[in-house]
């Protein structure tokens, strides 16, 4: 058919089942079911929930997947899943299917680490984007800045301390009752605020591509509180536009850091936290006042998806690699190790 | 007809094939954890055996729990995607139904149990008849001291298969007429032959309304709206 190999890549690592089909990195189709409602009134991805999710929709969403991809089973090359990192509970759903799918069409099957399918997923329609490059990925799980030295050889330059920066996101939002999910509970609140109406802390001056959110949370609280007490408090759209503000300046700056100290003439990003608005105009203007090229891929492909996931298989899939059917999940998975 | 049976919803992994109720091969490992790596292997292994290839199935019949869950979905995960691959059909057999299958008995009752975890126990009362037995009641999870509660106020001579092992001692003590037996856990053979019998009678759901059997329900419920494509953060 065509000499791209065309995989169908698995995602069910936390709160989102997700599929899609590729040839090499053109994105034939690209489905999700997201169990965001799911999870809203714990303010949190509730693992048991979320295993049961997965196990609800993998075949319909399989079948969706093929179906708006034109591509019959057996036109495959491959077959891909997430191994971790990720819940237990979750990860097992998809990577059983797709190790079974994979088995029962006679196709080779791979295991796929989520963080390689982020580093990949800039890569998706965009053939400009190329290592070496600086990748910030942030999301509810993870808070980490990669330096993608070449395809397969990756580094991790600096990552949080404490929370990773969608779970800032989170718990803040939760505290000013803004609801869940908090970036995009944040993001939208900030519209027409005032993100200079309060400085807060911007964390670790002296290490310089590591996070640390947990000060940032506490100091929230406090001003909250005391401001709440003396009648004094900002309006909500100036409050989250300055939290939101605080957040987006850590993770600018530690990038652009790592960018420098890398030498690198490209950045990307990667994780739900991406596709926050501040966040992608500041990376812009960063990148731009520095001279170098910016590979943010779309909002839905920052967020965890299948086509990331089959974007990573396509190179495992070159290099010939084939994960043995024995193997297990991996839901402590390490990037670079 | 050519069956594929998958057994993962206890602490015994086994797979099996079968024609119709002629089981041909089959291979099984006890060890909690692990299903996930030891489903497959298995199955390429016995389809090797048997000079079958995945084409070849009609019928994919798997235990849907109550159970481990990680392994009833382990296991109805590569049973879907099996029967979705090669357009088999799919057929759910419940795990207590598997244990009191293969309950040896004379005349008695059966009780069959299976270890749900978290101190719960699926039960279910079974009558033998020529050539298998019969449900007397619904698959119920209840407490160690429950279970003993419910043999003691039925005062038939029973025999107790599945995990009672997992039971506290306390259950049966100075409890007349309860016997206890195999088999332990539930076999692929036995998932095989309820798979066939539903199959023959047409009394199949249709795969996307085949689910994990958890009993316990989760604190919350899923609402499946739709399959979202727009941009989530909107
Ligand atoms: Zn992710």
């Amino acid at each position: 058919m065509t000499d791209t190999p065309v995989i169908l890549g698995i995602e069910t690592s936390c709160d989102e089942t997700a599929v899609a089909v590729v040839d090499g990195y053109r994105v034939l189709s690209n489905v999700l079911a997201s169990q965001v409602d799911a999870h809203a009134r714990f303010g949190g991805v509730v693992p048991e929930v979320a295993a049961r999710a997965h196990v609800e929709a993998i075949r319909a969403l399989t079948h969706r997947a093929l179906a708006e991809a034109g591509i019959h089973p057996m036109d495959l090359d491959a077959v891909a899943a997430t191994r971790g990192p990720g819940l237990a509970g979750a990860l097992m759903v998809g990577f059983s299917y797709g190790k079974a799918l994979a088995w029962a069409l006679g196709k080779p099957f791979l295991g796929i680490d989520h963080m390689e399918g982020h580093l990949f997923a800039p890569r998706l329609d965009d053939p400009d984007y190329a290592p070496p490059a600086v990748v910030l990925l942030a999301s509810g799980g993870h808070s980490q800045i990669i330096h993608l030295k070449q395809w397969g050889d990756y580094e991790v330059m600096g990552s949080t301390i404490d929370d990773a920066a969608g779970e800032a996101f989170d718990k803040l939002a939760r505290f000013l009752g803004l609801g869940y999910p908090g970036g995009p509970a944040i993001d939208k609140e900030s519209e027409g605020g005032d993100p200079t109406a309060v400085r807060f802390p911007r964390a670790l001056a002296d290490r310089p591509f590591d996070f640390s959110f947990s000060g940032l949370k506490t100091s929230v609280v406090t001003y909250v509180r005391k401001h709440h007490r003396d009648g004094t408090l900002p309006p909500i759209p100036d409050l989250a536009a300055s939290i939101q503000e605080a957040i987006v300046d850590a993770l600018v700056a530690k990038t652009f850091n790592a960018v420098e100290e890398a030498g690198v003439g490209a950045v990307a990003g990667g994780g739900g936290v991406l596709a926050n608005r501040r966040l992608r105009v500041r990376m812009a203007e960063e990148a731009a006042s520095r001279g170098v090229a910016l590979h943010l891929p779309s909002p839905v492909m920052c967020t965890d998806n299948g086509a990331m996931v089959a974007a990573a298989a396509v190179y495992r899939f070159g290099l010939g690699e084939r994960t043995d059917p024995a193997s297990d999940i991996d839901s402590s998975l390490r990037l670079g190790r | 007809m050519r069956i594929v049976a998958i057994e993962s919803a206890t602490p015994a992994a086994s797979v099996s094939l079968a024609e119709d109720l002629r089981v041909i091969a089959s291979a099984r490992r006890v060890d909690r954890q692990g299903h996930v790596s030891f489903l497959i292997p298995a199955l390429d292994f016995l389809f090797d055996q048997a000079g079958w290839a995945p084409t070849d199935v009609d019928l994919v019949a798997v235990d849907v729990g109550p159970g481990l869950f990680g392994g009833i979905r382990a296991g109805l995960s590569t049973a879907q995607a099996l029967a979705g691959a090669v357009g088999a059909r799919l057929a759910p057999v419940g795990s207590v139904d598997a244990v009191a299958l293969r309950a040896a008995t004379a005349h008695r009752k059966i009780w069959a149990v299976v270890d749900a975890r978290r101190g719960e126990f699926a039960v279910a009362p079974y009558q033998p008849v020529p050539g298998g037995v019969v449900r007397e009641g619904a698959v119920e999870l209840v407490s160690a001291e429950a279970f003993r509660g419910i043999l003691a106020s039925d005062r038939t001579e029973s025999l107790v298969v599945g995990d009672w092992e997992a039971l506290p001692e306390a259950v049966f003590r100075g409890m007349h007429g309860i016997r206890t037996g195999r088999p332990r856990y539930p076999s692929s053979e036995a998932v095989a032959e309820l798979g066939y019998a539903r199959a023959v009678k047409d009394d199949l759901p249709h795969p996307d309304e085949v689910r994990p059997r958890y009993l316990r329900e989760p604190d919350v419920r899923i609402k499946w709206s739709d399959f979202r494509r727009e941009e989530p953060w909107q």
